[in-house]
């Protein structure tokens, strides 16, 4: 119980500076899995649409989300120096396989039914893209970065052995003075933007899915 | 419709991290930010927060820390690409892998090391190596003084009979290392321990309280040698390197900024051993901040008033 | 040329503490996984035999906690509870196998056809009967499915232990950051790489062939 008040009462001195890391942590994450966005749905697109190179696409994802995460910083940041440009580079590797993964199964679940239904009405291949295929497999995708998200958050903390920032920042130097009160003011919240994260985009995976259904 | 919409948030969002990236570099008063990193233990924390307590009480520019970098070595690359302008590094650092075999010698001797420092990372990397801070941070041996006692030892050579029955604790880097690790120890003293187990440094002293471990590599200055009673083995065949703490700078830095030359300068000497000892049982187990102990202890020299 | 030369030196000096560090990873890797499984399996069956909501988000929601919290952070949590080494890793990766574990094997059981278990019940089976020769076995693909994944995750995050004494190839990849070396972060990246991506790969043909043999019974 005494732990819990003085928990809270380094929190509470601390709040500024805990606030910035908070939006720190997850400025870290949005620029991570955007990234991640930005170039994964049109890999999943062409891995689709070349089927050939849906396997190399994937596994090559597959691959980068199996690189331990602090030997990730550590080569990273041989290549782009110290602080958050390594860690975004980073949580952007980590993010690609759930949403290429995602997107690809999403755009392929799509019924051929459907796809020749809009082949009759005229539509081009883009079009079909677009108009048939990616809104139908936005549950999936939504999913992907749903996933995406809560790994970066977690992925995130260790940042500042490369020196970058964020809620990890608590969590470190919680570890090298043993101070459990830092690591829990670093974890807690760096966990709760983890569930806040998996539940908004839970949210609209389950709203995605009542569009399209 | 909405997939643009989607895609270009993320755009304007990736421009906004751009624009974010190029920081300002210009201080309030007009001068500059110097950019230093701390390794993830305190004695380099702490003389981070005096440098900067020095740099914006004397100049108008400002100093910026960047605290709990994993490594040594890569507070290093970040130097020699630019992201840090200043550093704490031990001299032992030259036999860290960063040099061919042929120009670096190793040596246990305290001046020739630093001066080998001094020289090669001057070479290398283009980095002023300053003199010694006025401590050591050596890595020693350390068992419980109790045990000590009890079974009669006092080197490391003494420890050679009962090491087969002990766990080590240390910071994994130790177990690899080249001339100075515990490969090399093992041939010099010609003994091994039960297990070797890598770890956070400051973990070593936790296994130590619930007797997981039986020795760890301490480093001279911890105060935990003190607070949790434990006996520092004689080196007895001169096996570990010495390592002196210096400041280290960018030359380019310093070429610019003149004044930071005479800061750091102002500093030899300034901080032994005990003081040390001291300032670092202040933060690790009074929980005081860094940077109130380094202010203090400034004040008190009179660097500061 | 060099380059090969001086790496092929650098595993004979060391192969015998690589396959150490390489052995410590499985160790603790499987021993999570094992402990996962044997928890999760029966606590999953429970929780489809329970009627109470309340209860199934309850386990459910502590699970999606424990999956939350940044392993660094769990490993430092750790420590005051249970010291250092592999103890506490393996707690750690514990915990975190269980919501994979116990997601699918509910939604396994859970998605079988009820008029399946029915009939069995008509069939005379017990309860237990029923669970050991339908369910779980119709369950099988998605318990499989979870232990695939569970176990890819564990490989790669058992790196982290390295940072509270367990060893594992985390201890190769933060003694080359440590010691400035690069073929040791090069050696236990590309081990660590190795053993998820085959782990992932042996799951795969199981689960391809234990698919093919279905059909084939069917």
């Amino acid at each position: 119980m005494e732990f819990l008040t003085e928990l809270m009462q380094y929190v509470v001195e601390n709040q500024s500076e805990m606030l910035s890391l908070t939006i720190e942590h997850i400025l870290l994450v949005v620029y991570g899995v955007a990234l991640a966005f930005v170039v994964g749905v049109p890999l999943a697109i062409l891995a689709v649409k070349v089927e050939r190179l849906a396997p190399v696409i994937l596994s090559a994802a597959n691959v980068l989300q199996n690189v331990p995460s602090l030997a990730m910083l550590a080569i990273l940041m041989l290549y782009f120096g110290l602080g958050n440009t390594a860690v975004i580079i980073g949580l952007f590797f980590y993010s690609l396989l759930p949403i290429i993964r995602n997107t690809y199964v999403g755009l392929q679940e799509v019924d051929g039914n459907l796809l020749d239904a809009g082949k009759g009405v005229g539509m081009s291949s883009f079009q079909l893209l677009t108009k048939v295929q990616i809104p139908l497999s936005l549950p999936f995708l939504v999913a992907g970065l749903r996933v995406a998200a809560v790994i970066a958050v977690g992925v995130a903390s260790i940042a500042p052995y490369v020196g970058g920032g964020g809620l990890g920042k608590e969590i470190v130097s919680g570890i090298a003075q043993r101070s459990d009160i830092k690591i829990l003011a670093g974890a807690i919240p760096a966990a709760l933007l983890a569930i806040i994260a998996d539940y908004i985009l839970g949210f609209f995976e389950k709203y995605a899915k009542k569009r399209t259904t | 419709m909405r997939k643009l919409l989607i895609a270009t948030s993320a755009l304007a969002l990736l421009f906004v991290l751009t624009a974010c990236g190029g920081k300002d570099k210009e201080t309030t008063a007009g001068g500059t930010y110097f950019e230093m990193g701390t390794q993830d233990y305190t004695d380099p924390k702490i003389i981070a927060y005096m440098v900067k307590e020095l740099v914006e009480d004397q100049t108008d520019h400002e100093v910026n820390i960047t605290e709990n970098i994993q490594a040594s070595p890569l507070i290093i690359t970040a130097m020699d690409k630019g992201d840090f302008d200043l550093a704490t590094l031990y001299s032992g650092e030259v036999y860290n892998n960063h040099f061919d075999d042929d120009k670096v010698e190793y040596t246990t001797d305290a001046d020739k090391t630093l001066a080998q420092a001094q020289k090669l990372f001057n070479e290398k990397f283009d980095l002023k190596w300053f003199d010694s801070l006025g401590f050591e941070n050596k890595y020693t041996i350390a068992i419980s003084d109790d045990y000590a006692k009890e079974k009669n030892i006092e080197t490391m050579t003494d420890l050679a009979e009962f090491a087969p029955d002990l766990t080590i604790g240390t910071d994994s880097a130790w177990i690899e290392r080249g001339d100075d690790g515990y490969r090399a120890f093992q041939e010099h003293y010609g003994y091994s321990f039960k297990k070797a187990l890598g770890m956070e440094i400051s973990l070593m002293y936790e296994g130590l309280k619930t007797g997981e471990l039986d020795a760890i590599t301490a480093y001279s200055v911890d105060p935990e040698i003190k607070e949790l009673n434990l006996k520092v083995l004689e080196d007895d065949k001169g096996f570990f390197p010495p390592s002196t703490a210096s400041l280290v700078a960018r030359n380019d830095k310093l070429k610019e900024y003149p004044e930071l030359e005479d800061i750091i300068n102002s500093m030899t000497d300034l901080i032994n051993e005990e003081e040390m000892t001291q300032l670092i049982y202040e933060v690790d187990i009074e929980k005081k901040e860094p940077k109130e102990v380094a202010k203090n202890f400034l004040v008190e020299k009179g660097l500061l008033k | 040329m060099e380059f090969i030369v001086d790496y092929l030196d650098f595993w004979k000096e060391r192969y015998i503490s690589i396959l150490e560090y390489t052995y410590q990873h499985l160790v603790m890797s499987v021993i999570s996984l094992l402990l996962g499984i044997l928890i999760t399996i029966p606590l999953a069956i429970l929780l489809t035999r329970l009627k109470s909501n309340f209860l199934k988000s309850l386990v459910f929601n502590i699970a999606n906690v424990f999956q939350t919290i940044p392993t660094i952070a769990m490993l430092a949590l750790m420590i005051p509870i249970l010291g250092i080494g592999m103890k506490p890793a393996v707690t750690a990766m514990f915990l975190y196998s269980l919501l994979p574990l116990l997601r699918n094997t509910y939604t396994g059981i859970k998605s079988i056809d009820p008029g399946v278990v029915d009939s069995a019940k008509g069939m005379g089976y017990s309860a237990f009967q029923s669970l050991v020769k339908i369910e779980l076995p119709l369950a099988m693909p998605y318990i499989m499915s979870g232990i695939r994944v569970t176990s890819v995750y564990i490989i790669s995050w058992v790196t982290m232990a390295a940072v509270i004494g367990a060893g594992g190839l985390g201890g190769l990849i933060i003694s080359g950051i440590g010691f400035n070396n690069k073929y040791l972060i090069f050696t236990g990246t590309i081990l660590a790489i190795i053993l998820a991506v085959g782990t992932d790969l042996i799951f795969g043909r199981i689960e391809k062939s234990r698919n093919k043999n279905r059909r084939k019974t069917i």
